[in-house]
């Protein structure tokens, strides 16, 4: 780390994906189609610098594909840049996926254990947090039925209380803040909050102009793999929505 | 190193994987967890009919022969074909969290190993009831042998799932694999029936001497020879060692290809 204030550094990020026309996974599929198999690299980042200070919380904005979510997989680390590096400190823990690992045959309580595992969490922490994350969920009284018994809407509060009581050092969310009803959002809102204050630092994709302005105090604009524009959210998406509303205009033109 | 700091890092995840499986196997079938032992019981029972009324073989108590080595082969065997869906069927988790992805084949193993250590106490039942007699000295070598099994096990199925995740025939492939393996390995007749010209060829199946290890301590109540336990554990430290390093090398663009 070339700061030691920083927790995440990316540095000249690139990622291809090669995009199969017509992708064989068969042996029959592979010997017949040996030449047919030609795909086309796509990429989706073109060297993307970016650093972020401990207790930060920034969003990354963009239109569909440019590759914010590609970032965000990137820092998760479920995927590799093909060249660049991506550096954190701490626990990361990702609102990516609610509910990994559930069992729809085992209680509540028990899908705590399992789900709180796979972020990283030891029986002993779970044990710590088992009050907290059930009290978050406001799902006391069912914590010892199965979870197929469970609506969505309580399958969702369950996972996302786990999530949201990890304790991460870095925390990234994808898009995520719809879960429940509107008094349960509203929680979350505050709950996210509270993680901030306490020195959290955030990554938020969202396509919410106004959930990014109310978490976050920067924002990055990323188009067509490049970072365009990195600042203040209300000047980033001044400057974004401008640039969309000309992008819909030049389309209704077209068309 | 680091790379096992880690997944002991994660073991809460592989202890409540492992536990996941068991329960979930017999769920909602009525005698539940008793399926364990009454699976091995039941084809205990197939064998000893089958083999001491219509194919005599000549060997006493042939159905405890060939129970000792068939129950450590099933473990095998199912590491090594439902193996190849250890990360395909995990894939949202794969696709979404970050861990350790040495966890899940881990896991797999473990709780396929726990299956076998029940169905010991079936064999170790039967056994005592037969009348054959247990060796101590003979035993004391028996988790040894374990271990290098569980190894070996481990390596193969790093092995087949992480190649499966580019190349999904391979579990087709290994289901009749895995069925000429088991003729290939001295589960259904002893060593001295193999011709001599092929015994080399025998010693380069890893699962020869787990199997002759086995059957030395349960079957004939004798240490096994050392030549056979330090060719296992050779082997299964080389299965081991090549299942980890493919394994590694794949699971970096796991995500892209699922």
């Amino acid at each position: 780390m070339r700061d030691s204030e920083n927790v995440i550094e990316v540095t000249d990020v690139t990622k291809k994906f090669k995009v199969y026309y017509d992708k064989g996974k068969t042996l029959k599929e592979k010997a017949l189609r040996a030449n047919r198999n030609k795909y086309e690299e796509r990429e989706v980042l073109k060297g993307i610098s970016f650093c972020v200070k401990k207790g930060e919380a920034i969003g990354l904005v963009g239109h569909n594909g440019c590759g914010k979510s590609t970032v965000l997989k990137l820092l998760t680390r479920i995927m590799y840049p093909d060249a660049g590096t991506v550096e954190l400190k701490g626990r990361v823990s990702s609102l990516l996926e609610l509910g990994a690992g559930f069992h729809p045959d085992m209680s509540g309580r028990e899908n705590i254990y399992i789900n709180a595992s796979i972020f990283g969490l030891r029986r002993k922490e779970i044990d710590q947090r088992m009050d907290e994350i059930i009290a978050f969920s406001e799902l006391g009284d069912y914590m010892d039925n199965p979870i197929r018994t469970y609506s969505s809407g309580m399958y969702m509060r369950l996972a996302f209380s786990v999530a949201i009581n990890v304790n991460a050092d870095i925390l990234l969310i994808d898009e995520i803040l719809a879960v429940g009803d509107v008094n349960f959002q509203e929680k979350c809102f505050q709950k996210l909050m509270d993680i901030k204050r306490q020195g959290t630092t955030i990554v938020l994709v969202s396509h919410s102009m106004d959930q990014v302005e109310r978490i976050c105090e920067r924002s990055i604009w990323i188009q067509e793999g490049l970072i365009q524009m990195d600042g203040i959210p209300t000047e980033v998406h001044s400057q974004y929505l401008d640039f969309m509303s000309r992008e819909r205009k030049k389309k209704e033109c077209a068309g | 190193m680091r790379l096992a700091k880690e997944i002991w890092e994660y073991r809460e995840m592989v202890a409540s994987l492992v536990k996941r499986d068991l329960k979930s196997r017999y769920k909602g079938s009525v005698l539940g967890f008793l399926w364990m032992f009454l699976n091995p019981l039941l084809q205990l029972a197939v064998y000893t009919v089958v083999f001491s009324t219509i194919m005599r073989m000549g060997i006493d108590k042939f159905y405890l022969f060939l129970f000792v080595a068939l129950v450590p082969w099933l473990f095998f065997s199912t590491c090594l074909s439902a193996g190849t869906t250890v990360i395909f069927s995990e894939q949202d988790m794969v696709k979404k969290i970050y861990f350790p992805r040495e966890v899940l084949p881990i896991a797999f193993t473990i709780s396929q190993f726990v299956n076998m250590l029940l169905s010991f106490l079936v064999i170790f039942a039967v056994l005592i009831i037969s009348g054959i007699r247990l060796n101590p000295q003979a035993l004391f070598f028996l988790p040894l042998v374990m271990l290098v099994e569980f190894v070996m096990a481990l390596g193969v199925t790093y092995l087949v799932s992480a190649l499966n995740v580019y190349f999904r025939d391979l579990e087709h492939i290994l289901g009749i694999l895995s069925m000429a393996w088991m003729y290939l390995t001295p589960i259904l007749y002893p060593m001295d029936m193999v011709p001599q010209q092929y015994v080399g060829l025998f010693t380069l199946n890893p699962m020869t001497s787990i199997t002759v290890a086995y059957r030395d301590i349960l079957y004939y109540g004798q240490v096994p020879h050392m030549n056979t336990l330090f060719h296992a554990l050779a082997m299964g430290v080389l299965v081991l060692a090549i299942g980890q390093v493919v394994f590694g090398r794949l699971q970096r663009h796991f995500v892209e290809e699922l």
